[in-house]
Order: C-alpha cells, then sequence, then structure tokens
C-alpha cells in the first residue's frame, strides 16, 4: 500500500501534463478550422452610396409628383442609368456619382421617348459639385465613397420643366433618405 | 615470545571481527544519477526565411531563445521581424476579370516574453521536451496603402474595374499591439546541444492601436486580424543550440519504503 502511494502522484503528473497539451492540441486545430473560413472572405459590410433624389410638386412641396417617362442619362457615359426601369414613371430615382471626379452632369429627360440620336422628350441638365471622401470599410470591401454636395447648377433653357432643386441631406454617405429634391 | 604473538593475533582478531559487524548491502541503490545540462538555448525560426525565399511577398526572421530554470520550466522568448504585402481582390462577385481593391504592406518588430513548461519525462540521458507556454507579446509596426480602388457595386461610370483611389503610398506609423499567445511544442535533441523545435500558438489580442481611417489588419508575430474577433493563430519551426553551462541531477524522490 506504501508502494502504491509512492508511485501514484508521479503517473498522475505525467497524465496532466499530457491531458493539457491534448487539450491545447484539439483547441488550436479547431481555430485552424474556423478561421479558414471566415466573413472577411465576403464583402457585406457597405458600399459605396447612390444619390437619392425625389420629385416633388412645385405647386405643393410636400408632396411627391411622379415624373412620366423618366430617363436619366450621365453625360460623359451616354447610357441611361441603369438603377431604375427606363422611361418609367417614377417619383424617386437612385443615381451614381462619378467617383474620381468632383462634379457629375444628369440629362434629366421629362416624357423621354424616340431613339437615342432623336429624344423627343424634355431634356433637363443637371449638375452636381461634391467632394469626395474614401472610407475603409472592412477587409473584404476594403474603401468605398462618400461624397459632400456642395452646389447643384441646372443649365438655363428655353424650356426647363425642373422649377426648383433643394440639396435636403448633403452628406452622402448612405442610401436611407433622400439627398436631393427636385420640384416640377 | 610465543605469548608476545599470540596476544598481538588475538589484538587483530578483535579488529577483524569489528570490521564485520557491518553487514554486506545484497540490494546496492543505483547511484548512478545522469546530470542534465542546464543553460541558454538559442536559434532561428526556420519557416520565416523560407517563406521569404519562396514568397516575394514576404520577408521575416525570428529569433527564438530560452533559459532553463528549474526541472520543467523554462523561461523563453522570441524576437521578430516581418513584412508583409498583401493584395485584396474582390471574392463575391463572379466576374471574367479580377476586380482589385487594394494593396497594403505591414512591416514591423516584436518581442514575446513568457515561460515554457515541459510535460515530458525524459528517459535516461534525453533532453527532448513536450511543453505548453504562455507568452505576453508586443508589437510595433506601421502599414502603407499601396494604392487603392473604390467598392462600387453600381457600374455604370466604371464597368471594367473599380475606380481608382487617391490614396496610394499613404503610410500609417506608430501602431502597436499586445497580445497573449498560449502554445503548444516540441523540442528534440538531434545532435548534442542541438535542438529541432515546433510550435503552435494561439494570440489574444489585449491592445490595438490603429488609425482611425484604416484599420489594422495584419500584426507582425500575431499574423492576420480577424474582423470581430481577438483571436490570431501562428506557428515556428526552429532550429536552437544550447550553451550549457551547468549540470544538475534531476531530483529524485526518497522511496517511501525508506521511510519506516
Amino acid at each position: 500500500m506504501r508502494r502504491m502511494s509512492f508511485k501514484f502522484p508521479r503517473l498522475r503528473l505525467s497524465m496532466s501534463g499530457i491531458r493539457l497539451s491534448s487539450i491545447g492540441l484539439i483547441f488550436l486545430i479547431g481555430l485552424l478550422a474556423i478561421s479558414s473560413c471566415e466573413k472577411d472572405d465576403i464583402c457585406v459590410d457597405g458600399d459605396t452610396p447612390l444619390l437619392i433624389i425625389r420629385f416633388y410638386n412645385a405647386a405643393d412641396s410636400t408632396a411627391l409628383k411622379s415624373v412620366a417617362s423618366l430617363r436619366i442619362i450621365g453625360i460623359g457615359n451616354g447610357e441611361p442609368v441603369d438603377t431604375f426601369t427606363d422611361r418609367s414613371s417614377t417619383d424617386s430615382v437612385a443615381v451614381p456619382l462619378r467617383i474620381n471626379e468632383i462634379s457629375t452632369q444628369f440629362q434629366i429627360i421629362l416624357n423621354s421617348d424616340g431613339d437615342d440620336d432623336a429624344e423627343t422628350g424634355n431634356i433637363d441638365t443637371l449638375q452636381f459639385n461634391y467632394e469626395t471622401n474614401e472610407v475603409f470599410i472592412s477587409r473584404a470591401c476594403g474603401f468605398v465613397a462618400n461624397y459632400e454636395i456642395e452646389t447643384d447648377t441646372l443649365t438655363v433653357d428655353t424650356d426647363n420643366w425642373i422649377q426648383g432643386i433643394e440639396i435636403t441631406n448633403p452628406s452622402v454617405t448612405s442610401q436611407d433618405s433622400a439627398h436631393v429634391k427636385i420640384f416640377h | 615470545m610465543l605469548r608476545y604473538f599470540t596476544s598481538i593475533l588475538l589484538f587483530l582478531g578483535l579488529f577483524t571481527a569489528q570490521a564485520q559487524s557491518k553487514s554486506i548491502d545484497l540490494q546496492p541503490k543505483d547511484t548512478i544519477s545522469y546530470k542534465q545540462p542546464y543553460g541558454l538555448r538559442a536559434g532561428i525560426d526556420l519557416s520565416r526565411p523560407a517563406l521569404s525565399f519562396f514568397n516575394s511577398d514576404y520577408t521575416g526572421l525570428e529569433i527564438v531563445a530560452d533559459y532553463r530554470l528549474t526541472q520543467s520550466l523554462y523561461l523563453a522568448g522570441e524576437i521578430g521581424n516581418e513584412k508583409k504585402t498583401f493584395q485584396e481582390e474582390l471574392s463575391n462577385v463572379v466576374t471574367a476579370n479580377t476586380s482589385p481593391l487594394y494593396n497594403f504592406t505591414v512591416s514591423g518588430s516584436y518581442i514575446k516574453l513568457g515561460v515554457d513548461y515541459n510535460t515530458y519525462e525524459n528517459w535516461y540521458g534525453m533532453n527532448n521536451s513536450i511543453f505548453i507556454g504562455g507568452r505576453y507579446a508586443f508589437s510595433t509596426f506601421n502599414q502603407t496603402i499601396n494604392d487603392n480602388f473604390i467598392y462600387n457595386s453600381n457600374r455604370y461610370w466604371n464597368p471594367d474595374q473599380f475606380a481608382n483611389g487617391t490614396l496610394s503610398n499613404i503610410e500609417y506609423g506608430g501602431l502597436s499591439a499586445s497580445w497573449l499567445e498560449f502554445l503548444v511544442g516540441i523540442k528534440a535533441e538531434l545532435f548534442a546541444n542541438i535542438y529541432l523545435g515546433a510550435s503552435v500558438r494561439i494570440g489574444f489580442l489585449v491592445s490595438n492601436t490603429e488609425d482611425d481611417n484604416f484599420p489594422n489588419l495584419w500584426i507582425p508575430g500575431f499574423n492576420k486580424i480577424t474582423d470581430g474577433s481577438n483571436f490570431g493563430v501562428g506557428y515556428n519551426y526552429s532550429i536552437s543550440y544550447l550553451v550549457p553551462l551547468y549540470r544538475k541531477a534531476k531530483k529524485i524522490k526518497p522511496p517511501a519504503t525508506s521511510v519506516k
């Protein structure tokens, strides 16, 4: 019995050592397995926001008013903006701004019809001047652009259908609310 | 005269009888004890120079050292320097051509100090170890954005590639981080005083000083920082040389049977 009590603690000492290190190994292997597939690989955290424009009634500045057969063309691109159904009637659009520039010009066309080179609708040209900030979002997304709208310029022509422009939210950092109101 | 000799013999006989009084030990105890070497063991990590050779985006070096305190306990530490460049690309948009997002370089040094505890009971004459250990580690480094692009899921203005950003060659310096490390490893004596070792490590980030505009994505010695997690993983393969300073026998516990 005395002999047993001599051997027992020695055995238990080495057993505890093995058990400790094996727990550690299992823990490490588990962590490696988890870290091999992680959310860092997928960009879900943010995006460069679009400029949200809402169209209001010029006679009643709180009432939304749809624009019939609306088409928006970015000057410098030539194609209709693809974020909404082209030549549809809508009171809310989201348009992309040029990232590397200090301004973006759009042709906003009411009652758009005809071929691309024979537009019969009323074309109004609107320019936004802004400052661009590059903001780091996450490992997977990298940098996105945020804008600070400074001024807007409506090119005056003989029959402007746009009667007024109001920048309600100059900080374009999200798409949660409208940035610009256009009255017509 | 004869009487004189007889008395001398009797006298000597008395002495021999006294010498015989000590009993002969029929089960002698093994008194040969192996004296284990104690000293400073220093070496380098093999994986970092190897990675530097094969990977053009990485250079690194790590010096490892430990000093034996007791039978099982070692004071241990690592000092290293690493530089790594990353090219991040957008991976969740299926496009024919890859979409680069940003490219950055991290460069810095680290020091790790702590203890190793040998859990392996060596056979006679062996000096190997299977150890667990803990470290407190500290790193200072800087991050440089080499170039960046602006992520934008709307491709109206930039149909082929993301628009170029303006943050090329922007350096964020004076960054630092500290973490606690838990490790499991082995060290085997290959030749006299030359040891080959390996360890795997988990780091738990304690402090992380980063720039508001660009967070720390990788730390020398800690490796990749994962979003929403304080854990990092690492490893090393070391070859080291033991400078034996003195030798000490392992303390053998007196057998319980001898106490009566």
